[in-house]
């Protein structure tokens, strides 16, 4: 099948795409508009990278899982583990910023002066609205991508690009579980007539991930309770308090969660990986029995590679991270919430097939998930 | 075209033949609107016209033109309106209206059209409008009857104050042949000055004396030199024929050896039919086969004949011995007399076995179009939900094909495009959630689109108009338009503005050079967020006229095979398969793209849509 014709039925018409980026930045034939995967002309060869990258064509999760990761790590719910740790960035003025603890951009930060890395692509949140993808090279451009966004950009469309481009040869890339997949597809050369430098990929950082949101109605209901220009920040605090809060000039507006989730993008309902299997250090918001109001100020890592390891020591080292014990039992919520995830996607992907024994992109590796 | 030489013998094109057939009417008026096939009869009239004193426009439209001619006539004047079908069927109503008013000096309808649609999107019958205005209708064969014609029907015309109508076809517009020149007048026809009294006006009660004159001039046409009979004195077997289908069948009578027993009967005046003419060969005959280009128009003429006179004839004709569309051609004409005559079929010589490949009408290399069509396809795709493209006449008709990424969905007449995308634009307001988009050319905005835009404009329909403005009439060879500042006769005159135009409209009006991808596809996506009556004007001139314009190449375009990625993922033949321009080409023996440097115009265009960087322009800045 045509490439184009391939990404068009599989992905985007039965709405699995997650608008990753993943298909774009190689060729001319695929680009995004606010946050919609377009394709702007048909190419007519069989094979591509574009669908060979895409996180929601089929693929054998467990083949590449282990081609990346030593199979004694791998946890059947949360996939490879080496450690969870509670951390924040030491430096308060990226915790001002931050989404929560600021890890994340004081890990990639620290990557990139101590040489992990020379680049970075990240997701610029802009407040929560309409982010963009970008490529960091100085510290400074790290912290301009503080603070997470609920819609999915495109940023692996950067990536793309400036592995084209050749400039940079150890790439970080952060992103959500659909974004961090894609990038070890790319890792795994599969179409070996055209690797896109694929070796350039440095460290994966990994976000943990519920869902994404459709543009438009995100864009909507931001502008029905606040005026969209003025929100600096976004989060969905735990369950109990079925919220999302926007917060506008400093004031936190709580919109009911019962308006958020049908705005939900259509291709997150498909996603089985709550945690970023696929990357070197996972980070999410912490979860501990000192309550959301603490909670918001720490992040949780899941160091799932040796190279994460070392980030992760080195950050300790240098003071870069402060760390606090994981909650007891912390791992095993983690779990839970990971494996709900991944029933919910299956539940989901039967009722799209129309067959309990037909679980889609998942089919390579149905017998992992049926029995969840 | 001019020489006053009596009896010499010149080849000339049909449409030369009309041009020479006017001069020695000695025309005082000609007006016309280009189409194919008899766009080059003014622009010969045009050149001229100063030396033998009459007037020639280009003129805005085909009404303006027929309208134009009933004045010249109304002060006595000889008037020549030359259109295409659909040009012809524009003026249905100025068609009728001057048909119950009759006419002074002689006025002619030269009407041309195109069997198969050559040049044309359909293949309409001009014939069926004589008959519905009631006027007479003469078709020439040869180039000697296209001007002969000419003079003739000026006569009949004058006889008995009737419009007449010529109806001629691409064959014969297009053909040569040997034409003997007539005499010239000394000067064109004296104009009178109107007079209080005079009376040239369209009521109810002129429908009478209307049909009268029709009835008189089939007593004209009854011995009218135009038709002719070849064949026994009462044929059993009778072809009937106007129009190409006669040569083709002479030669196939012939041919077939059975040219001796088969009755042949020419008719070049079609109606009103010279009645006893025709029943003198039709009483003795059984089987009739009637040859004729398009619609069976003389088939339902004569076939309603033979009912009245209580005629028993068997028909052969568009029904059922020849294809129901599409050009009469030697091979379809000699299967059907074989059909009449029972002559045997003769064998058809193989033809090679090179099939030549198939290709698509395409813009030409450094068409502006293409590259509009190009970026209208990337923002239609950017919808959320893909827009509706309502296409119009003119060369970009072909953005329907890959030329133009397979733009429109509907495209119906010249100047549709506006009125279609209003409708659509309108119901955007009832629940219609989709971007409404139509566009027209330079000429045809001045043609038809102005009444379409005043009312899209007036009723605030949400819509886009992209105005291909290429500073020309290209489709048809180059005629000034009135945007042009030239005229048909060669005056340069102040041309008209088509922003300063929409701005009095009232429209919202941007300016975007279709060259400039990045920024016109930018200036394209935002216009079409704009609500209300939006127009974009597309300016960048028709790389044909560039071409004439300049003696060489702005710039050299070619590709460093070194960095093009050919068929690869990446690519995959961008420039040549998909921008398609007819300079980008092929190596088939490195698979690489390659720049066909005689096509090539030098618009540098492709350079900037390379996703490899491949594309070099040398020389100069980029166009």
């Amino acid at each position: 099948m045509l490439s184009t014709i391939a990404l068009d039925t599989q992905v985007l018409r039965p709405g699995l795409c997650t608008g990753c980026g993943a298909c774009q930045g190689l060729c001319p034939y695929w680009g995004s508009v606010d946050g919609r995967t377009v394709c702007f002309f048909d190419c007519e060869r069989t094979d591509g990278r574009c669908q060979r990258f895409c996180p929601r064509m089929p693929t054998d999760l467990d083949a590449l899982r282990k081609q990346f990761f030593p199979e004694d790590t791998i946890l059947p719910e949360i996939g490879p583990f080496r450690g969870l740790y509670l951390t924040r960035a030491a430096d308060e003025s990226i915790r001002a910023k931050a989404q929560h603890g600021g890890s994340m951009t004081a890990l990639v930060e620290l990557a990139l002066k101590e040489g992990f890395l020379d680049a970075a692509v990240l997701t610029r949140s802009r407040g929560g609205l309409n982010p963009e993808g970008v490529l960091a090279t100085t510290p400074e451009e790290v912290r301009a991508c503080s603070g997470s966004s609920f819609q999915v950009p495109p940023t692996l469309a950067v990536l793309n690009q400036a592995l084209k481009e050749n400039k940079y040869h150890s790439i970080g890339v952060a992103g959500t579980p659909c974004k961090t997949l894609a990038v070890y597809k790319m890792k795994a050369n599969p179409l070996p007539e055209n690797d896109n430098h694929a070796g350039n990929i440095g460290m994966v950082f990994g976000l943990f991930c519920g869902w994404g949101l459709d543009w438009d109605g995100l864009n909507a209901l931001a502008a029905k309770h606040a005026d969209p220009a003025k929100v600096s920040h976004m989060d969905i605090p735990p369950s109990k308090y079925h919220s999302l809060e926007l917060r506008e000039d400093g004031e936190t507006v709580s919109v009911n969660l019962d308006e958020v989730t049908p705005l939900v993008r259509s291709g997150c309902r498909y996603c089985a990986d709550m945690t970023a299997e696929f990357a070197d250090l996972s980070i999410g918001g912490a979860r501990s029995a000192d309550g959301w109001d603490v909670d918001k100020g720490w992040n949780q890592i899941i160091v799932r590679s040796e190279k994460g390891q070392q980030l992760l020591d080195l950050a300790r080292e240098k003071g870069v991270l402060e760390f606090k014990d994981a909650m007891e039992g912390g791992l095993e919520k983690l779990k839970k919430a990971s494996l709900g995830k991944k029933r919910t996607a299956v539940r989901n992907l039967r009722e799209l097939t129309g067959r309990p024994d037909d679980l889609g992109y998942l089919n390579p590796n149905r017998e992992l998930f049926q029995d969840l | 075209m001019t020489a006053n030489a009596p009896g010499q013998v010149c080849l000339m094109q049909g449409n030369e033949a009309i041009v020479r057939g006017a001069v020695e009417a000695g025309i005082n008026f000609a007006a016309s609107y280009p189409g194919s096939p008899s766009s080059q009869v003014l622009g010969m009239l045009g050149k001229i016209a100063r030396e033998r004193g009459f007037y020639a426009e280009w003129s805005t439209n085909e009404v303006c033109a027929l309208q134009a001619c009933t004045g010249a006539s109304l002060a006595n004047g000889r008037a020549l309106c030359v259109v295409k079908q659909n040009g012809l069927l524009c003026t249905a109503d100025a068609l009728h209206c001057a048909a119950q008013a009759g006419v002074k000096g002689g006025l002619v309808i030269v009407s041309s059209d195109d069997p198969s649609a050559h040049s044309s999107t359909n293949e309409f019958d001009s014939r069926w409008q004589a008959m519905s205005a009631g006027i007479p209708l003469l078709e020439p064969t040869t180039m000697q009857e296209a001007k002969d014609m000419i003079p003739y029907a000026f006569e009949l015309s004058e006889k008995v104050g009737q419009l007449v109508l010529i109806r001629v076809t691409t064959r014969v517009c297009h053909g040569r042949g040997n034409v003997t020149l007539g005499p010239l007048p000394e000067k064109p026809r004296a104009l009178e000055r109107v007079r209080e009294w005079d009376r040239m006006v369209c009521v109810s009660y002129m429908h009478g004396p209307a049909l009268q004159k029709l009835e008189s001039l089939r007593e004209c046409f009854e011995t009218s030199p135009c038709n002719h009979y070849e064949g026994p004195e009462a044929p059993k077997k009778l072809i009937i024929a106007g129009g190409t289908g006669r040569l083709y069948g002479q030669e196939a009578l012939r041919r077939l050896g059975v040219d001796k027993e088969t009755g042949f009967l020419s008719l070049g005046t079609l109606w009103p039919l010279p009645e006893s003419y025709i029943l003198k060969r039709l009483r003795s005959a059984e089987e009739v086969l009637i040859l004729e280009e398009v619609d069976p128009f003389l088939e339902r003429a004569v076939q309603a004949l033979a009912g009245r006179e209580g005629l028993r004839v068997k028909f052969l004709g568009r029904d059922n011995a020849l294809p129901a569309v599409g050009e009469l051609d030697p091979d379809v004409v000699t299967s059907a007399i074989c059909a009449l005559t029972g002559a045997a079929l003769p064998e058809k010589k193989p033809t090679g076995e090179l099939e030549l490949p198939v290709r698509e009408m395409s813009f030409c290399a450094g068409c502006p179009h293409r590259a509009t069509f190009y970026l209208l396809k990337r923002a239609m795709r950017q919808e959320k939900h893909p827009g509706v493209v309502v296409g119009d006449i003119g060369c970009y008709f072909m953005a329907g094909q890959s030329a133009g990424q397979y733009a429109w969905q509907t495209c119906n007449c010249m100047g549709s495009g506006v009125n279609v995308a209003e409708g659509l634009g309108q119901l955007t307001n009832y629940g219609l959630d989709q971007k409404v988009v139509t566009m027209c050319g330079d000429s045809t905005f001045f043609h038809t689109i102005l009444p379409g835009l005043v009312n899209a404009t007036y009723h605030n329909a949400n819509m886009l108009l992209i105005v291909l403005d290429n500073s020309a009439t290209a489709m048809t060879g180059f005629q000034p338009h009135p945007g042009t500042g030239l005229t048909a006769m060669g005056d340069h005159v102040k041309p008209m503005d088509i922003p300063k135009i929409l701005d009095a409209v009232g429209c919202k009006v941007e300016v975007a050079d279709p060259f400039d991808v990045v920024e016109a596809e930018k200036t394209l996506r935002w216009m079409l967020d704009q609500p209300g009556m939006n127009v974009l004007i597309m300016r960048q001139p028709c790389a044909t006229l560039m071409t004439k314009e300049r003696s060489k190449k702005p710039v050299r375009v070619y590709v460093d095979q070194d960095v093009c990625i050919g068929d690869g993922c990446g690519c995959d033949k961008y420039c040549s398969r998909v921008w398609g321009c007819p300079g980008n080409t092929w190596d088939f023996k490195k698979n690489k793209a390659l720049i066909d440097p005689v096509t090539c115009v030098g618009c540098g265009v492709c350079a900037k849509l390379c996703p490899s960087g491949a594309i070099k322009v040398e020389g100069g800045e980029e166009a």
